[in-house]
């Protein structure tokens, strides 16, 4: 198990190497057109997503879209051409795709998660630069085999954890806990992603455009449902825990700047019985973090949206920092004993929000209460769409600019208790890592 | 695009329900999303009744700063039509202003397909784009339904519908639906709401308008700039 020291050190070294071995992560002489050669791999929603995210980023010539899915793939060639009046060129299969595009700089992959690694590593070892989406595969060792892929390529590869490289995550971490510690002891972590029955329903296709049931056996999946839904299933995904989950124990991990000790999780499929994989998982972690000891919950629900979407919040002995991508989620919360943050409001880090209601009347409960928090907001609004800055670290790194926020190695590290939520909740057991459940 | 609003869709995930189901409507409670509504429809008919998608939503915060929103479409609106409505759209040959699709084929736009999967809609430009169905001849339309894109809170710009009997859309135009509350797409100021996109579509009063054609606009949405259409309904005057 890594303790935060080592956790910061093997990550600025990897960094380090990073910077330090590929000023420049392009081909040598850079790209005959001036511009990073970019393959999209995986044209289904995520990336779509993407690519939205990226064509507000400058110097990118999209050359290839790879994907089994004649769909997609026509997508895919209709958002390039009409972003860039190109016509990209076409693949269904990435190895065809990586032996005849002899000038790509960098792939782009949003492939369902059991496709993360081996697509990754195949791309890094023809030479390019990788931006994979989360969670990095469905198997640690899937996970493991990106991080030795990158490092034996000397390639980059950014892992798409886009809060790394969110402003307000980034000025909070950087400016009110670590540097005016505005929390005081974290002493606890709470964070959720829960969503409605109706936003969790399985997606539907259209069956005139299914694929060719062989196509769909040689690329791993049984039928068109398991195609368009293989979040639900255990050989292909991690579930929600993983799916919407990795991005929040990411967020835990990176900001108490250490791996848990332990995990105790509890799952069930509650509403979606015919599901593989758990709808409702309930997960406590441990930290032994150098501030002292940090207990975490985290819960996924795909059955409620109570508790108003998706943040992470930490607590602490002077105060609360509640975070999301929603800023409408996001604030942070003076103990009344705190000492005054008059003077981070006035230097500029703080905006105080106006005071909460009073309480009603005392009903004889009130006397038990804690005195009502001031409530400030969090700074550091994002103006761009959610994974641009994630995209333009990336994209910037490998123009030797940068580093990168997330690389694979630090988004293992983060990672890694995440692979034991599940095992821990079929076996109904607190699992206490050992380190070689949590490293490389 | 009028009101730039980037959602946070967090990740790939995207869902969308089963089957249709066939729906007349409950209550006024589904104005038809404009300002007004569709109204009652044509005295001495009967309901319109057509298959209803279920309802998607990815879990998008709904679009903010807009002001002049219509309520949200509850339930399909009570609309009634003559004995001798039918529909008239359906198979027939669509035409757009953009000639290479983004996503899908603008044959989509009347296949009878409004689910909110994937495979159902087709994705044009961003702009000011149109679509127009051909009737293949002249007669008496009742109403016009039009599902954009429904498994997010969306909000298309300058939804403009309006039939006629030019294929050119120069002489002889009737504006059914408008709004355009700034005239930014230069077809004339609408006073109709702009209406967050749901299940039930926008039911649009064609009054009896006689026309062959149908052409409708939209400039971009409040989730990106690009215009959408999964199914586009017209109900006229039967054989």
């Amino acid at each position: 198990m890594m303790d935060r020291r080592e956790f910061l050190k093997r990550s600025s070294i990897a960094s380090a190497g990073l910077v330090l071995g590929a000023p420049s992560a392009l081909a040598q002489g850079g790209s005959k057109n001036g511009k990073i050669n970019v393959a999209l791999v995986g044209m289904g929603k995520q990336g779509r997503v993407l690519f939205e995210a990226m064509s507000n980023i400058p110097g990118l010539h999209f050359q290839a879209v790879c994907d089994i899915w004649d769909y997609n793939r026509k997508g895919g060639f209709g958002k390039v051409r009409a972003l860039q009046g190109h016509e990209p060129n076409l693949y269904i299969d990435i190895e065809e795709m990586l032996e005849k595009e002899k000038d790509l700089d960098v792939a782009i992959i949003a492939t369902p998660d059991f496709w993360h690694s081996p697509h990754t590593v195949q791309c890094l070892d023809a030479g390019l630069n990788v931006y994979c989406e989360k969670m990095m595969s469905n198997t640690i060792d899937g996970a493991r085999d990106m991080v030795h892929a990158m490092e034996r390529s000397g390639k980059l590869c950014q892992i798409g954890h886009q809060r790394r490289s969110n402003p307000r995550y980034t000025y909070t971490l950087d400016h009110l806990i670590n540097h005016n510690k505005i929390c005081g002891q974290i002493v606890n972590v709470n964070g959720q992603w829960n969503r409605a029955v109706s936003s969790s329903q399985d997606i539907q296709v259209n069956p005139k455009l299914s694929i060719d049931p062989e196509r769909l056996k040689k690329y791993g999946f049984d039928n068109m449902h398991q195609f368009m839904n293989w979040r639900f299933y255990r050989d292909l995904s991690g579930g929600p825990i993983s799916d919407l989950g990795a991005h929040q124990l990411d967020v835990f991990n990176w900001f108490l700047g250490c791996q848990p000790k332990s995990v105790y999780a509890s799952g069930g499929n509650d509403f979606f019985t015919e599901r593989e994989h758990f709808d409702n998982v309930m997960a406590i972690f441990e930290y032994d973090a150098p501030q002292g000891p940090v207990r975490a919950f985290y819960q996924v629900l795909t059955t409620t949206s109570s508790g108003g979407g998706f943040y992470e919040s930490f607590m602490g002995t002077e105060g609360t920092v509640k975070i999301s991508e929603m800023s409408s989620a996001s604030a942070i919360y003076r103990e009344n004993s705190a000492p005054s943050w008059e003077d981070l409001v006035k230097d500029g880090y703080l905006n105080k929000k106006p005071a909460p209601a009073p309480p009603p009347s005392s009903d004889g409960v009130a006397s038990y209460e804690s005195a009502a928090p001031e409530i400030f907001a969090l700074p550091g609004e994002l103006t761009k769409m959610p994974h641009q800055p994630h995209l333009e670290n990336f994209f910037a790194t490998v123009r030797g600019e940068e580093t990168l926020n997330c690389d694979a190695r630090h988004a293992f590290e983060s990672e890694a208790p995440i692979f034991w939520v599940n095992p821990s909740a079929l076996q109904k057991q607190r699992i206490v890592f050992e380190p070689s459940q949590l490293s490389v | 695009m009028k009101t730039k609003l980037f959602i946070s869709l967090g990740v790939a995930a995207c869902f969308a329900l089963g089957s249709c189901s066939k729906e007349e409507a409950s209550s006024a409670d589904g104005s038809g999303s404009a300002s007004g509504g569709p109204g009652a429809g044509f005295e001495g008919g009967s309901p319109l009744v057509t298959e209803i998608p279920k309802a998607v939503i990815e879990g998008s915060p709904r679009p903010k700063g807009m002001t002049n929103l219509a309520p949200e479409t509850k339930a399909f609106p009570k609309f009634n039509v003559p004995e001798d409505a039918t529909l008239l759209s359906k198979g027939k040959t669509v035409t757009s202003s953009d000639d290479f699709p983004i996503i899908g084929e603008v044959d989509m736009i009347t296949d009878g397909e409004k689910e909110a999967g994937e495979g159902y809609f087709v994705e044009l430009l961003d702009g000011l784009q149109w679509v127009q169905i051909d009737l293949e001849k002249s007669t008496p339309l009742y109403a016009i339904i039009v599902w954009h894109f429904h498994s997010q809170k969306r909000v298309y710009s300058d939804v403009i519908v309006q039939v006629s009997n030019d294929p050119e859309f120069k002489e002889g135009v009737t504006t059914l639906f408008n709004n355009d509350y700034d005239n930014s797409s230069e077809l004339g100021k609408g006073s109709d709401q702009p209406y967050l996109e749901t299940n039930f579509g926008l039911l649009v009063n064609a009054k009896a308008t006689e026309a062959q054609y149908v052409r409708l606009y939209s400039k971009g949405n409040s989730t990106n700039e690009l215009n959408h259409y999964i199914e586009v309904e017209v109900w006229g005057k039967g054989e």
